[in-house]
């Protein structure tokens, strides 16, 4: 016989697993980006791209503030407020598509390198590409959970797909922590 | 008082991201200013971490918590 007890464990179980393997996909993501950032230290050492600084705190900031929102629809699910949830997951979709515009849309435009002419521009396009790539990713997953949430298909007892897609915004971000000064702020023009 | 829980959870969301705007702005004065590069590293390392313990919540890796 089937206990609200047992059934609570065995959700408890299967949430415990599936963090464990989201978790474990971080691990191995994250190999893909230190590979990248060794690589950019051992190609380019003390020297780094000419880029727009400005570009890259706004950037930055927008990447920074999304995650903020990111965190408070997270709280705003688990407490059963979701309009709230929705409202905060919008925004932060709206930042993620503004650090995309940001990146790829002008400094991809304004660097003075393409990607082809050398270690310089195969470093700096290799980096702001493959973070941006995850970033769009992370906003098709913001895209399937503010759609189910509008739905009310998540509540403060069930939301592992909330919690999953957070953390994987949040991954993100901890990415472009150590990708920006690499890029930005480290080394001599 | 199960209503203090998630409010003091937005508190501390907001303390935590003006902490990292704090060091992100320190980051671009120290990065502009061609200050050593060890300075860099470990405002980094400290962003990092904030990130990973109060936004990611790596500690539920290891508990029971948010079995939801």
């Amino acid at each position: 016989m089937t206990t609200p007890a047992t059934t609570l464990e065995k959700q408890a179980y299967k949430i415990g697993t599936a963090r464990i393997g989201l978790w474990l996909f971080f691990l191995s993501d994250s190999f893909v980006f230190a590979a990248l950032l060794v690589s950019r230290f051992y190609l380019l050492g003390d020297k780094r791209p000419h880029l727009e600084q400005g570009l890259g705190l706004i950037v930055t900031s927008v990447l920074l503030i999304s995650s903020f929102f990111m965190n408070r629809a997270e709280v705003q699910i688990s407490q059963g407020n979701r309009k709230g949830f929705v409202t905060s997951t919008l925004i932060t979709m709206l930042l993620g598509i503004g650090f995309l515009v940001g990146v790829v849309g002008f400094e991809w435009g304004l660097a003075p390198f393409g990607p082809a002419d050398g270690v310089e521009g195969a470093m700096f396009y290799m980096m702001t590409g493959m973070h941006a790539f995850h970033v769009l990713t992370g906003v098709v997953f913001l895209f399937i959970i503010l759609r189910n949430g509008i739905k009310g298909r998540y509540s403060p007892e069930k939301h592992w797909a909330v919690e999953a897609a957070a953390n994987y915004w949040h991954f993100v971000d901890l990415v472009w922590i150590f990708f920006y000064p690499a890029l930005y702020l480290i080394g001599r023009v | 008082m199960d209503k203090k829980k998630p409010v003091s959870e937005i508190r501390r969301g907001v303390i935590v991201f003006l902490a990292l705007a704090v060091l992100t702005a320190v980051e671009y004065v120290i990065g502009t200013n061609e200050a050593p590069t060890i300075f860099l590293w470990v405002i980094a390392i400290l962003k990092g971490a904030l990130v990973l313990v109060y936004f990611m919540h790596i500690t539920r890796l290891s508990g029971s918590e948010g079995g939801h």
